[in-house]
C-alpha cells in the first residue's frame, strides 16, 4: 500500500546554516490489513515521512508510492485518508459545514452526504455538536472531528500523524475502539505513536525509525521476542544442590531468603538447561527475560537529537 | 451511543468517465469558491463599504454649493477613484494572506490531502476572492449610484464599461497576489503586488525612449519592468467617464481579453510552483 525506495528529504535552511537531513535513504513498505504503527522519538523524520506519503512535501531523492500510484498525484489519494497531529480546521465554519465541504473534496454523493455525516459524527460521538462552529470546540472535540472527518467515504488506507495526543482517556479509549473497528473491516491503518501502550495494544506491524533512517521493520511480536534477554529458572533448594548450580560458570545464581534459587541463563543452549531437561526437574517456575518495548524501540545507548 | 451500526459507508465516485471528471472538478473548484467566500464574509472584510459609502454620501452632501457639471464630474473621478484603492486594498491583502493563511494554519492539508490536484485549490481560492470582490463592487456601485442621484448626476453605461474595467484590473491584481503569495509570505506579497500595480500603472512612462535609452543603471530596470508588467493604464477610462467621452466596444473587448490574458498567465505560474510547493 505505502512503499518507500530511498527516500532522503533535505531542508535547505538559512544561509548561515547547514542543511537538515530530516529523513535519509529511507526504504519501507506497508502492506495493506492491520495497523501498522511508525515509531520514532522526536526529530526521527515520521512527520516528514508520512507528508512525503501524502504528497504534501516532495522527496529530495527516492521514490514515494501510495495504492501503485507516485506520491502526490490525486489518483494516488482517492482511496486514503488522513488524521493529522494537530486538528487543522476553518474556525467560521460549523462540524457540519465542515464535513459537507469535505465531502464534496472527497466526491461523495449528494444523496450519500448527509447519512454519511451523520454515520461519522455518531462515531466520534459528536453528534450533538453537528451545528457548532469548530472554533468553540475543545482541542479533543477537534481531534475526534479530525477522525470523523478521516473516516468519510470508504477509505482503504487511513495515515494518522500521532492522532491520539491531546485526548483525554476518554477520546483514547474511543480512538482505540474506531482503530480496532478498522481493522475489523479491512481498512488498513498506518499511524505514528510515541505512545508504546498503543503500540503493544493496537499494532500488527511496526515501522521503527531512528534519526530519520530505518531501524526496524516488522512483527510486532517478533521485535518483542527478539528482545530476549534470557531465561529465569526458579528452582527450590534441593533441585538447586542436585543440579549443582552454584558451580554452573555460565549462570547467574541468586538464593533468596526463603530457601529459593534463581537462576538466569542468558539461553536456552546453556550446561544448566541442559541439566534440568535431563533430570526432569519441575522448576518453580521458568519465565522468558525480555526487554520492555520501550527499551527495544529507544535505545537508551543511542543518543537522540532533537531537529 | 449506538457506535458500529451496520450503515454502509459509500464509495467514492468513479472518475474514470471524461465527463465526470470535468463536472467532478467544477464542483470541488466552486466547493472551494464558496468556503473561500464564506470566510472572507464572515471575516468582516465588506466593512471597507461602510467606510466608502459614509465618504462618497458626505462628499456628495457637501458639493452643494458647486454648480451641477462640476459636481457630478467631482463625483465621478472621485467616486471612481475610491472603488478603486477599496477594490485594490482589498485584492491585495485578502489576496495575498489568503494562501498564506491556508499553509501557516495548516487548514491546507484538509484539500491537499484529498484526490484533487492542488490547481483546484488555487482556482477555487480565486474564484472564491474575485466574488467577494464583486460583491464588494456591487454594493460600492449602488451607493455611488445614489451619490450620483443627490449630486444630480445618474449611472451611465459609461459608468458601466468603467466599472467592468477596473473589475478586470482587480482580477489581474488578485491572480498576480496568488501568484507572489505561492511563492512567499503574505507580507512580501503584498508588497510586490502593489510594486506590480504602480508599475503597471507607470507602464506608460517605463516604456519611455528618453528613459530607457542611454547609460544610465536605470534604464535597463525600466526597460525590463516595461516588458514583463501588463500595462494597467489600459483598465483607467476614468477620464473617459469624468469628461463624457464614449469608450468603443471594441476598446472594451480588446482591455478585457488583455485583462484575462494577465489573469491567466499568474494563475497558470503559480499553478506550476504550488504543485511542486512541500506544505
Amino acid at each position: 500500500m505505502i512503499t518507500l525506495e530511498n527516500v532522503s528529504k533535505i531542508y535547505n535552511a538559512a544561509l548561515e546554516s547547514k542543511p537538515v537531513t530530516a529523513v535519509a535513504d529511507l526504504s519501507f513498505s506497508v502492506q495493506a490489513g492491520g495497523i501498522t504503527g511508525f515509531v520514532g522519538p522526536n526529530g526521527a523524520g515520521k512527520t516528514t515521512s508520512i507528508k512525503m506519503i501524502l504528497g504534501l512535501v516532495q522527496p529530495s531523492t527516492g521514490k514515494v508510492t501510495l495504492m501503485g500510484e507516485p506520491a502526490g498525484s490525486p489518483k494516488a489519494r482517492q482511496k486514503i485518508s488522513y488524521v493529522s497531529e494537530q486538528p487543522y480546521f476553518y474556525e467560521h465554519l460549523t462540524a457540519e459545514e465542515t464535513l459537507k465541504f469535505l465531502c464534496e473534496m472527497k466526491d461523495i454523493p449528494k444523496g450519500d452526504r448527509t447519512s454519511e455525516i451523520d454515520r461519522v459524527l455518531e462515531k466520534v460521538e459528536l453528534s450533538h455538536r453537528r451545528k457548532a462552529k469548530v472554533k468553540t470546540f475543545s482541542k479533543g472535540m477537534q481531534q475526534r472531528l479530525n477522525m470523523a472527518q478521516a473516516l468519510l467515504g470508504k477509505p482503504e488506507l487511513i495515515i494518522m500523524d500521532e492522532p491520539m495526543s491531546g485526548l483525554d482517556p476518554l477520546g483514547r479509549r474511543l480512538f482505540r475502539d474506531i482503530f480496532r473497528d478498522l481493522r475489523q473491516s479491512g481498512i488498513t491503518v498506518f499511524f505514528s505513536t510515541h505512545i508504546i501502550d498503543d503500540i503493544e495494544n493496537l499494532c500488527d506491524r511496526v515501522v521503527v525509525l531512528s534519526k530519520g533512517k530505518l531501524k526496524y521493520q516488522g512483527d510486532i511480536q517478533k521485535l518483542i521476542d527478539q528482545s530476549s534477554k534470557g531465561i529465569e529458572y526458579r528452582l527450590t533448594g534441593d533441585q538447586a544442590k542436585q543440579l549443582d548450580v552454584h558451580g554452573s560458570t555460565d549462570c547467574k545464581v541468586t538464593t533468596a531468603p526463603d530457601g529459593t534459587v534463581t537462576v538466569v541463563a542468558e539461553s536456552t543452549e546453556n550446561s544448566l538447561v541442559s541439566k534440568i531437561t535431563e533430570a526432569k526437574i519441575l522448576p518453580i517456575s521458568i519465565m522468558p527475560i525480555r526487554s520492555s518495548l520501550e527499551e527495544v524501540l529507544y535505545d537508551p545507548k543511542e543518543p537522540q537529537e532533537e531537529r | 451511543m449506538c457506535r458500529g451500526t451496520a450503515r454502509r459507508a459509500p464509495t467514492v465516485r468513479n472518475s474514470r468517465r471524461p465527463n465526470h471528471k470535468m463536472e467532478t472538478t467544477m464542483k470541488t473548484i466552486f466547493a472551494i469558491a464558496g468556503n473561500t467566500f464564506k470566510e472572507t464574509i464572515r471575516n468582516k472584510v465588506l466593512y471597507n463599504i461602510l467606510l466608502f459609502a459614509g465618504i462618497i454620501i458626505a462628499l456628495s452632501i457637501s458639493f452643494g454649493q458647486f454648480s451641477v457639471f462640476a459636481r457630478v464630474q467631482v463625483m465621478n473621478d472621485f467616486g471612481l477613484a475610491t472603488m478603486s484603492i477599496s477594490g485594490l486594498l482589498l485584492a491585495v491583502f485578502v489576496g495575498s494572506a489568503m494562501l498564506g493563511k491556508e499553509i501557516s494554519g495548516r487548514t491546507i492539508y484538509l484539500m491537499a490531502t484529498k484526490p484533487i490536484p492542488r490547481w483546484h485549490i488555487l482556482v477555487g481560492k480565486f474564484i472564491g476572492v474575485y466574488f467577494t470582490l464583486l460583491l464588494n463592487f456591487a454594493i460600492m456601485s449602488f451607493f455611488f449610484a445614489i451619490s450620483l442621484k443627490l449630486s444630480e448626476g445618474e449611472l451611465t453605461i459609461m459608468h458601466v464599461q468603467a466599472l467592468t474595467l477596473l473589475f478586470v484590473e482587480l482580477g489581474v491584481i488578485l491572480a498576480t497576489s496568488l501568484f507572489f503569495s505561492v511563492l512567499s509570505s503574505p507580507t512580501l506579497a503584498s508588497i510586490f503586488t502593489i510594486g506590480f500595480y504602480i508599475g503597471g500603472h507607470f507602464n506608460d512612462l517605463t516604456g519611455m525612449e528618453s528613459l530607457t535609452k542611454g547609460a544610465s543603471v536605470v534604464a535597463p530596470l525600466l526597460k525590463l519592468i516595461n516588458l514583463i508588467l501588463p500595462n494597467l493604464e489600459h483598465f483607467n477610462v476614468r477620464s473617459a467617464v469624468v469628461f463624457n467621452e464614449s469608450i468603443p466596444s471594441g476598446y472594451m473587448v480588446s482591455a478585457i481579453a488583455y485583462g484575462a490574458i494577465f489573469i491567466l498567465i499568474p494563475l497558470i505560474l503559480a499553478g506550476i510552483f504550488f504543485e511542486k510547493k512541500d506544505l
